[in-house]
This record gives structure tokens, sequence and C-alpha cells, in this order.
């Protein structure tokens, strides 16, 4: 029994002035797992880099997540800040961060290529948000569109150390500048936040093909004004392409709808066959 | 392949320096390879070192420390897009091949690509513009929220260690909570981008923020109180190493 009852959808469009697409997506509604990345580097490079990431987070997620493997025995972790399903991003991230890193270090096709990241999980009573670049993801909750994401760029980082405003940051061709991705370096620390979830929660990730078209306040109308997943996605790429779509577009939007509150009967049921996830539960 | 150190002072001047050596002086004496004129930076703060592969920065005890990703270090190897912090200066360590092709080129025309480049004509202006002279860059450090409890409690100062705190009467919780109309899991604290959240979870027990009932959730703030059922508590957020 899943509390989060998903409808999910993901779009990914070249643009206007790009040969080749560079993102990736993936959608899994029976995980709950939610990905979308941004690759960067020359010639096939940034597909193959965005491409291997979305794959090598999906299938840790799911073979550490069915396994119920001890957070101890997960690459990099644990991180006693996170959940277990945490510590499973967490590991997948940084797993795949190892694997793009060493393509890029001894391939010499491969030289210079990374990636963003943004993942987006749902486990009875969590969302877990975890990214690294600047690929961000949206939580729209009672009329308000939060960010539940951290852009790692440069400008990001001088707003946060009150050198620069939000203006200025927005105008400024320093916003592509990253300070974390996926195969630029050995280690990378993501960001992951962990949230309750509330009834009716939206959610939209994309890379900054829309982002740099759109402002929040657009994204949280259009969602509110668009029920439909799939038709949602369409939207937000029609406007990026209306607007220019420079880049490459990627949009992934997810809502839950009606968040069932797990109530005890069926818990004795269930009984130690979902440790962790009864565990969730019980604490509602 | 070269290795790059590229300073971008608030005054709005940016110089690069080039690895032509095997080893780079930082501070505010002339005789530094990289000499920044500013008080508060030492004679001879820092150095970076070639070892082999490696680009070890250094501080030379500096008075005010060196900072890299906004963390104080003695000793560090250097990695590309490293934000190095001398005083009120960031200066970034650029190490590909990719970046010293493009690097003279404005941004504009790599078809607004994401680079690493910082020297540009274009975002020289756009950092003059935005510096504000005299603003010295904060040591950006961690902090954690503390709930203090009041009122009497043997509770004392909790600290939120976890992305998400839940407090209530369930074993499971972080937090611990009696009370007759205690819920299983009366409220969350979260950790978000935008700070500490704290969360109604929709059952009984009555949640307030300075004296108000919430209902969904609210940002916290520096000594705010919060009430949850019959429990006091302050709110703050202090530096950890």
């Amino acid at each position: 029994m899943e509390t989060a009852l998903a409808r999910s959808a993901g779009l990914t469009d070249v643009g206007l002035k790009r040969d080749g697409n560079e993102d990736a997506f993936s959608i899994d509604e029976s995980l709950n797992l939610y990905i979308v990345a941004d690759g960067m580097g020359g010639h096939l490079a940034g597909e193959v880099a965005s491409r291997t990431a979305v794959d090598l987070i999906n299938k840790s997620y799911r073979k550490w997540k069915g396994s119920e493997t001890p957070e101890e025995e997960i690459f990099g972790c644990p991180d006693v800040s996170l959940s277990r399903n945490g510590n499973y991003i967490l590991g997948g991230i940084q797993f795949a961060n190892k694997v793009i890193h060493e393509m890029a270090t001894h391939r010499k096709e491969y030289k210079g290529m990374g990636t963003t990241i943004a993942v987006l999980a749902f486990i009875p009573g969590l969302i877990i948000s975890a990214n690294a670049g600047d690929s961000p993801i949206y939580m729209i909750r009672n009329g308000r569109i939060e960010k539940i994401s951290k852009d790692h760029n440069f400008v990001a980082e001088q707003v946060e150390m009150g050198l620069m405003t939000e203006e200025e940051a927005a105008e400024s061709p320093m916003k592509h500048v990253l300070t974390k991705n996926l195969g630029s370096y050995e280690d990378l620390d993501p960001d992951i936040f962990e949230i309750v979830p509330a009834n009716n929660d939206r959610f939209v990730l994309c890379s900054d093909g829309l982002t740099d078209l759109v402002t929040d306040d657009e994204i949280l109308q259009m969602v509110e004004d668009e029920q439909e997943p799939e038709v949602l996605c369409r939207n937000f790429i029609d406007i990026a392409l209306k607007r220019g779509g420079h880049d490459n577009t990627t949009v992934v939007t997810v809502s839950l709808s009606g968040t069932r509150k797990p109530k005890a009967g069926p818990i004795k049921k269930m009984g130690a066959l979902l440790g962790d996830i009864s565990s969730v539960i019980l604490k509602k | 392949m070269y290795k790059w150190i590229k300073i971008v002072r608030t005054e709005q001047i940016i110089n690069r320096y080039s690895f032509n050596k095997d080893n780079l002086t930082i501070g505010r004496k002339p005789e530094n390879d990289v000499q920044i004129d500013n008080l508060a930076v030492s004679g001879h703060h820092a150095r970076v070192d070639r070892t082999g592969n490696d680009y070890i920065l250094t501080d030379l005890q500096s008075t005010n420390g060196t900072f890299v990703n906004h963390k104080q270090i003695v000793s560090h190897t250097l990695k590309h897009g490293d934000n190095i912090q001398i005083g009120k200066h960031v200066l970034i360590f650029l190490a590909s091949e990719k970046q010293e092709a493009g690097a003279e080129e404005p941004v504009k025309e790599r078809d607004l690509d994401k680079t690493m480049i910082l020297d540009t004509a274009k975002q020289r202006e756009l950092i003059a513009k935005q510096a504000k002279p005299g603003t010295a860059v904060p040591a950006a450090s961690e902090k954690i929220g503390v709930l203090s409890a009041l009122g009497g409690s043997d509770l004392g100062e909790i600290e939120l260690t976890k992305k998400l705190t839940r407090i209530g009467k369930a074993d499971t919780s972080e937090i611990r909570l009696s009370g007759m109309m205690m819920g299983a899991t009366a409220a969350t604290i979260s950790k978000r981008p935008s700070g500490y959240t704290i969360a109604f979870t929709g059952g009984r027990t009555k949640i307030k923020v300075n004296g108000n009932v919430i209902h969904d959730s609210v940002p916290l703030k520096d000594f705010d109180t919060i009430e949850i059922g019959s429990h006091k508590f302050q709110f703050y957020q202090k530096e950890t190493k």
C-alpha cells in the first residue's frame, strides 16, 4: 500500500536552437520516483551523462528499496540526518557521480561531461527531494509555490552570501556557472530535503530551459489552471518554445491526488513484511 | 593541462593567473604572485603548491583565514571550480582545457551554454555593477535549528539534527512528548531550502507559533515560540562546526 497516489507525466523537447537533446528524465509510478537531468559536454557526451545518471539512480533505488538494504551498506552512506530512503537517493546520486566522473576522466570522447540532477521520491508519509546543479523541483501546496531544491550556481551562492540581489541574479549571465554537478568532481554532496506530504500536493521538476523563460509565479498559475499532468507538460513546453526555446526543455509534473491517510487497521496484517514502511505509517 | 587561478575582486577588477611554475603565493605584500591590496588580507596569506597532478592550497596562518567553498581550511587540495575566499575577494580555481579554449569568448556567443568561465568583458561589467564596496564576504557556515524547552520542562535543548523531525507521542518520533491530547505525530519540522518549517499534521493537538494556531505550515524564525499541546519551546539556530 502506498500513501501517495501519484499521477504523473513527462515531456522533453530539443527546443529551437540546439541540434541535440542533452536532457533526460524518468518517471516510475511503481517506485514513486521521478528524475530530470540536464547534461553538458560536447558531441554526445551531455546526452550520455544525463542518461547514465537517470538510469543509475533509478536502478540503484529500485534495488536497495526492494531489498530494504541497510543504510550502512549503501555507497557513501549513511547520512544520519536522512531517512533510509533518503540515503538510497543520496547513495544513488553519489554512485552515478562516481561513474560519470570516471567516464569523463578516462575516455577522451567524454572529457568534461557532466549533468545536473533533480530527484523526487515518495514513500508513505514522506516526500524526498534531492538535487545537484540548477534543475529545480517545485512544490505547489495550498495555492503557493515553493522551490524544494537548491540551485547550485555561482549567482545563487552570491545571493546567499548577500553579495547580489535576486533581481541581479536573474539578469546575470553567470547563472549558468554551476558549482555542483555530476561528473566534474570525484565527490559530490547533493542537497536532500525531506518533507511530510499533504493532500493534493503537486510538483514540477524541470531543466533550466523552462525556468530561464518562465517565472515561478507563472509556473504556479499554469499548475493551478491545468489538472491533467500530460496537458500541463505540453503547456510548459509550448510556452518555452513560444519564448524562443533557446535550450532543451524537460518537464515532469506529478500530482498527489488524494493522499490516503494510513489507518491503524491494515497495519497488523502487514506485520513485519513491511518493517520500514509500517514504521513510517505508525507515526501517523 | 593548464591550471588557472582567477580572481574576482569586489572592487570590480578581475584578473587571471596561470600556473607556469610550481607555486603561487597570495597576500597583501607586493612580492606575492597574487597581490591583494586590502587590510583584511595578511602580508603572506596563502599559497598554492603543485605536487604531481595536485594543487594544494595552504593558509599561512593568516589573521582572517582562508575559506574554500565557505569552509575554513588549513590545507586543501584544489578541485576545478573551487571558490577560494580571502578577505572579501573570491578566487576561482579552474582546471580544464575546455575552459582554456573558450575563456575569452563572451558568454552570449557561447549560446548560453553552461560554462564555468568568469572573465569576459560583460561579466566584468556585471560584477562591477554588483559589487558593493566594503561588503565583507561573510564566512558562510552551516546552521542547525534548536528547540529550547520553556516552562520548567526537563527536555532542555534539542538539536534538530534530521532533515525531518517528527514530534509526538509515537515511539518513532524524533522528539517524544507526553500528554493526554498529544497526537502520535502532532507536528513536524523540516529543513527546507528556505529554512526550517513547522507543519501541523492534522491531529487533535493544537500547534501555536507565537501564540497563533497554525493549520498548515509556517517558516520558523529565530526566537519564535512554539506550543505543541501543553509543551512550549523557543526556536533558534546556532552555528555548527
